[in-house]
Order: structure tokens, then C-alpha cells, then sequence
């Protein structure tokens, strides 16, 4: 099935990805060597290795890195996997996650949870305002005449627009102090203080939901010649696409949930996998996952070491990379057409 | 004789010449965070925003000049809060340019310099072009930076605040006052080590090295961690923090992220539990408002050393 040049092209990306996470494991404002790193590691694992390293300094590496690499890592994938099937459903190359409201609805339930004291029941709101952004959107669209993508995606402009505003209108009436600085930091995405049960939710996410999606891809191929095309191949076009349409709500609910709201690794990374592989989602989708892992944990790493002590929302910096290799990617798409 | 009774002319002299020293002559121009203030006369009806500015202008007597009051952090303590008790609120929140104005100001008092925004009591030079002088609380300036705050910093600022309402006398009583209170604190001497913890979850909002956090830690003797970085708060990680491990912890009570909420949080936490401070429970409470530079700081100070006095570090 796969050719030399595949073959050699996943094994290098799954080469990159655990580089990068036994790599920036070691990187942070704790001045702890590779060597303690690796070997607190080995013996969580269970590996008959004796770190010897003082009690903090094992919960550094146990409890707040290494979660915080996996979870950058999930989210890094499955932000990248859904951008990759948003822009094939709605053969819109600006599609990504948020496209169709679901960020923002996401973003709404979590901070209505966090206003209202339940900081720990967050991601719950998270989930439940990604799903009601999905459903208000479903509806919208079926009464604009039914599922077209260009009808879904205005129906997603307005559900974006009204969770974002409704959102805002939160923070106005409710924010006291200074508590308006964790929740802006948190609507510009943030990893900081995740743990092992976020990085339990997020890898949750993208096996059961990403790792299914990944098998759609010979459909989204034929999607790709249009619904009829797609229809003659024996496609069910209108179940799978909603289908999947429900699959990236849930994962990206699960992943704001947990990072907030990172903009452009969706939308950025399925481009500069399409200039290298071309636009077979047979392979386009699972190189997406893999670079998006590596790229999301790098970038994560930036925005915890960079500035020690202190801490950068990692939003700023996906934004600060994503926008200039977005506006490269569409020079070249210019160039080739 | 001849001396003597010069020395008591002269002692009378100068009794009767103080008062008119401490007299301010008006019109008064001061630089206020980059701003020119000109104040033709001494205000007489005055908006104030945040607790610090009302709780300045209470300490000195000048409760009745106080026409309105915005974004009150918490109640009034005493002993001012018979004199805080009946002021006109404005808003809950920040109050808006026309509520500020409907109040017939001639001085607005503000406690953070984003107070003064379009969206916010105005923009300082439209209250200028609307006859309106505007002050900033100094250490809350951020458009030029602020030197690194002291209590005598602290005491310059209730005096300019002294001359700007031609109370001087009032003012150097206060400073009296908080002066003693200030020389009556004995730094700790054990050598400990704080983090000033002012909010956030995921990301700490904590003290660092120039504001009132760094000015009460250095006056309890606390060495603080973030210390390094000249700012007045940052958003630290927790990494650096526990990486640190504090023997202290100081936890900020607000309303909205109280110390109790703070104490759940750090215990729960995988991470933070186990940080000595967390294990051992050594923590000091400071309420909100007594945490930005104001005529709390001196008796907060006084208050976090005795709970300090009180924690042991013998486990």
C-alpha cells in the first residue's frame, strides 16, 4: 500500500514526535539536568532506575511537564485533524475548527462556569456550549433550506459571533478584580496548570474520536470531485458528513476545553502538509496529526521557558508563527495555480 | 535671660509661621504619571475610583468632599467605615464617562491609570477640556514607570495628597502615625522565603519585585522568589514556584478569589500540595484592597507579622 517515500516520511515524523517530547521534557524554568529528567521518568515508568531526585523536583517533571507535553501533543493533533476535515467537508481552505462556532461556544460554556464558581466543572461548560454551538448550528443551517457547506459555514459565522458576544458581555458584567486575566488568558489558549487528568481527556479525545475519523479519508478523497462524484462511488454523503461534522465538534469541544482557544494550528498545518504531500487525505490526514503534535509541543515549550518565571499564553505564540506561514502557504498556493 | 527670652520669641515665631508653611498656594500644578495637573483652587467635590483612592482621601479627613465613589473593592474597614458608610455609589463596577460626569466632579481620583479610559470614567485630557482635574494613585502608574515602591514613597503620596487638598497637617498626622505603626514591625529574622499569591489558577498572578507585594514582604523580612523580575505582578508558573518552594505563602482575600477558595485550590492540586507551605499550612491573608499601595499597607504589614510571629518552622 504505502511507497518507499511514505514510508520513509511517517517514520521520520514519528521520529520528530518522540524527540520532541523526550526533548522538551528537559526544557523549563526548573534548572533540572536531561539526565534527572529522564531518569524520574524511567522510574514512574516502573523502570528499575533511582532518580534521586528531591520530592518537588520529581513533581515537576512528573506532575506538571510531562502531562503538559502529552497534552500539547493531543491538542497539537487533534486541532490539526479537525482543521483537515473542515476544510475538506466544506471545501473552504479558510476552515478550521472554529469555522463553525464551535470555539466560541466552547469558550462561552467554559467561562459561564468559571464566572459562576465552578472553575473545576469547566471543561463540562466547555463541552456543553460546543455541543449547543454544533446544534444551534445544525438548525440554522437546515432552515437556511438545508446542508450545503457554504450554508453551514454562515450558519457559523452567526453562531461564532453570538457566543463570542455573549461571551463578551460575561466578562463586562461579571469580571471583578482582576479575575478578567484568567479568563483572557484562557480565550487565547493557554496550557499552562494542566495535569494528568487533561492530558487523560485530551488523549480520551483523539484516540476514540481522531483515530475513527483518520479512516474517512479515502471518502473525503472522493468528496473532494463533488457529492454526486462522491454519491457514485457508494458514498453516503449526507450521513458521513454529518457524521463527521458531529465527531470534530466533540474533539474540538474536548480540546478547548482543556487549552482554550489556539487559533491557526487547524488552519495552518493541513496547508503545509498539503505543499509536501499533496491533498491525498489518505495520508494528508495522519502526517496533519503527527506535525501538529510536534509543532503544538514546541510552541508550548516556548510559551513556559522563554520568559521564566514567567508565563505566556501559548495562543500568542501559535498566532505570532501561524499568521506569516499562512500568508507564505497562500503565496505558494498563488504561485502554483 | 536675654537669650532665652529670644529663644521663646523665636519659638513663637516659628509656631505661628508653620501653619502658613504648610499652607498650599494655589493654583498648584504637580506631574501626575505624565500628566500636568493644574488645580486652580483646592477640590471640593471629588469622584473616586477603587478602594485605595476613597479609603487616601477617608484616612484624611475629607470624607465630605467625596461626591461619588466607583469600583469599591471591598467595605470600608474601620476606623473609617462610619465615615464610608453613606457615600453615593456611581457603580458597582467602573462607573461610565457620563455617570462620572453627571456627579458634577471637579477631581477624579483613581486608583489604576486604565480607569481613566474612553470606556471607562474618560480619558484624562477630555476631563481636563471638561475643567476636570484627574490624579492616579503613583504606584498605579503605568504609562511612565513608576520608581520601585518604599513606605517613604508610600508617605510622599499621602503629603502630595496633603497639598493637593491643602490638609498638610492632616497628612503629616497620618504619616505620624503610620510612621510609629511602621517602626513598631520587627522584620522576621528566620531567613524565609514567600510567594505573593494574588490570584489566577492555571497561571499565578503573583508579586514580584516593585510593588506593594515586594514593599510589605521586605518589611516582614521576607525574602520574596519573584523578586528577580521588576514588575509589579506577573503571571508566574507554577513550575518556578514550586521549584522555588516557599517557606511562606501570602494569599490575597478578594471577594471574587478568596484566600479560603486559594487554600482548597493549592491543597487539591497534584502539584502545589506539595509544596511545604501548602503541607505545613503556613500561609498569611491579606484582604484585596490592603494589597495595592495605599494607608492599608502600613497596618496589613503589622497585621501579616503577627501571623507571621505566630507560624513555626520546626518539622
Amino acid at each position: 500500500m504505502m511507497r518507499g517515500p511514505q514510508i520513509a516520511l511517517s517514520v521520520g515524523l514519528w521520529a520528530l514526535l518522540a524527540a520532541s517530547i523526550v526533548l522538551a521534557v528537559t526544557f523549563g524554568p526548573a534548572d533540572i539536568s536531561p539526565h534527572e529528567v529522564w531518569q524520574t521518568i524511567a522510574q514512574h515508568l516502573g523502570l528499575p532506575v533511582q532518580s534521586g531526585v528531591t520530592r518537588l523536583r520529581d513533581a515537576i517533571v512528573w506532575e506538571l511537564r510531562l502531562p503538559r507535553v502529552l497534552v500539547a501533543a493531543g491538542i497539537g493533533a487533534g486541532l490539526a485533524l479537525c482543521g483537515a476535515i473542515m476544510q475538506a467537508l466544506t471545501r473552504n481552505p479558510l476552515a478550521d475548527p472554529y469555522l463553525l462556532g464551535l470555539s466560541s461556544g466552547a469558550s462561552f460554556g467554559a467561562v459561564t462556569f468559571l464566572l459562576a464558581g465552578a472553575a473545576l466543572l469547566m471543561p463540562v461548560g466547555a463541552f456543553l456550549g460546543a455541543g449547543a454551538a454544533m446544534a444551534l448550528t445544525l438548525l440554522m443551517t437546515r432552515l437556511l433550506g438545508g446542508a450545503t457547506p457554504s450554508r453551514a459555514i454562515l450558519a457559523g459565522i452567526a453562531v461564532s459571533a453570538l457566543a463570542a458576544a455573549a461571551t463578551s458581555f460575561l466578562i463586562f458584567w461579571s469580571a471583578t478584580g482582576d479575575s478578567y486575566r484568567e479568563i483572557l488568558s484562557w480565550l487565547m489558549g493557554s496550557l499552562s496548570g494542566t495535569t494528568w487528568g487533561d492530558a487523560g481527556i485530551v488523549t480520551g479525545a483523539v484516540l476514540l474520536l481522531g483515530l475513527p475519523m483518520l479512516l474517512a479519508g479515502r471518502a473525503l478523497d472522493a468528496f473532494a470531485f463533488g457529492d454526486n462524484a462522491a454519491a457514485t462511488l457508494g458514498i453516503d454523503v449526507v450521513r458521513l458528513r454529518w457524521l463527521l461534522l458531529g465527531a470534530t465538534a466533540l474533539l474540538t469541544g474536548a480540546l478547548v476545553a482543556v487549552g482554550g482557544a489556539i487559533g491557526f494550528v487547524g488552519l495552518i498545518i493541513p496547508h503545509v502538509v498539503r505543499l509536501g504531500t499533496g491533498s491525498r487525505h489518505r495520508l494528508l490526514l495522519p502526517v496533519a496529526m503527527l506535525l501538529g503534535a510536534s509543532f503544538m509541543i514546541w510552541t508550548d515549550t516556548a510559551a513556559r521557558s522563554l520568559f521564566a518565571p514567567r508565563e505566556l499564553p501559548v495562543g500568542i505564540i501559535t498566532a505570532l508563527l501561524g499568521a506569516p506561514i499562512f500568508l507564505l502557504v497562500l503565496l505558494r498556493y498563488r504561485r502554483a495555480t | 535671660m536675654r537669650l532665652s527670652f529670644h529663644l521663646v520669641a523665636l519659638a513663637g515665631l516659628a509656631l505661628s509661621v508653620a501653619p502658613a508653611w504648610a499652607q498650599t498656594s494655589y493654583p498648584l500644578t504637580l506631574d501626575n504619571c505624565g500628566v500636568a495637573v493644574t488645580l486652580a483652587a483646592a477640590p471640593e467635590r471629588v469622584v473616586t475610583i477603587k478602594s485605595t483612592a476613597t479609603e487616601m482621601l477617608l484616612a484624611l479627613g475629607l470624607g465630605e468632599k467625596i461626591v461619588g465613589v466607583g469600583f469599591q473593592d471591598g467595605p470600608v474597614p474601620e476606623p473609617w467605615a462610619a465615615a464610608g458608610a453613606g457615600l453615593p455609589v456611581l457603580a458597582e463596577k467602573l462607573p461610565s464617562q457620563e455617570v462620572v460626569l453627571e456627579a458634577e466632579p471637579d477631581f477624579v481620583y483613581g486608583g489604576w491609570e486604565s480607569n481613566f479610559a474612553a470606556d471607562g470614567v474618560g480619558e484624562r485630557p477630555s476631563l481636563t477640556e471638561l475643567g476636570i482635574a484627574s490624579y492616579v494613585s503613583p504606584a498605579a502608574c503605568r504609562s511612565v514607570k513608576p520608581v520601585k515602591l518604599s513606605f517613604d514613597g508610600l508617605f510622599a503620596d499621602i503629603a502630595e495628597m496633603g497639598t493637593i487638598f491643602d490638609v498638610t497637617p492632616a497628612a503629616e498626622a497620618l504619616i505620624a502615625e503610620q510612621k510609629a505603626e511602621l517602626a513598631a514591625i520587627v522584620p522576621d529574622s528566620r531567613g524565609l522565603t514567600a510567594v505573593w499569591y494574588s490570584s489566577g489558577t492555571k497561571a499565578p498572578y503573583v508579586g514580584a519585585a516593585s510593588n506593594a507585594p515586594a514593599m510589605m514582604m521586605t518589611a516582614l523580612g521576607l525574602d520574596n522568589i519573584m523578586g528577580t523580575v521588576d514588575d509589579g505582578w506577573i503571571s508566574a508558573s507554577w513550575e518556578a514556584i514550586v521549584d522555588a518552594n516557599p517557606d511562606v505563602i501570602v494569599l490575597v482575600d478578594a471577594a471574587w478569589n478568596s484566600a479560603a477558595q486559594k487554600k482548597t485550590l493549592l491543597a487539591e492540586n497534584p502539584i502545589t500540595s506539595q509544596l511545604d507551605a501548602v503541607l505545613h499550612e503556613r500561609y498569611l491573608v491579606v484582604p484585596f484592597p490592603a494589597s495595592e499601595a495605599g494607608i492599608r499597607n502600613v497596618g496589613a504589614t503589622a497585621d501579616m507579622a503577627a501571623q507571621l510571629a505566630a507560624l513555626t518552622f520546626d518539622q
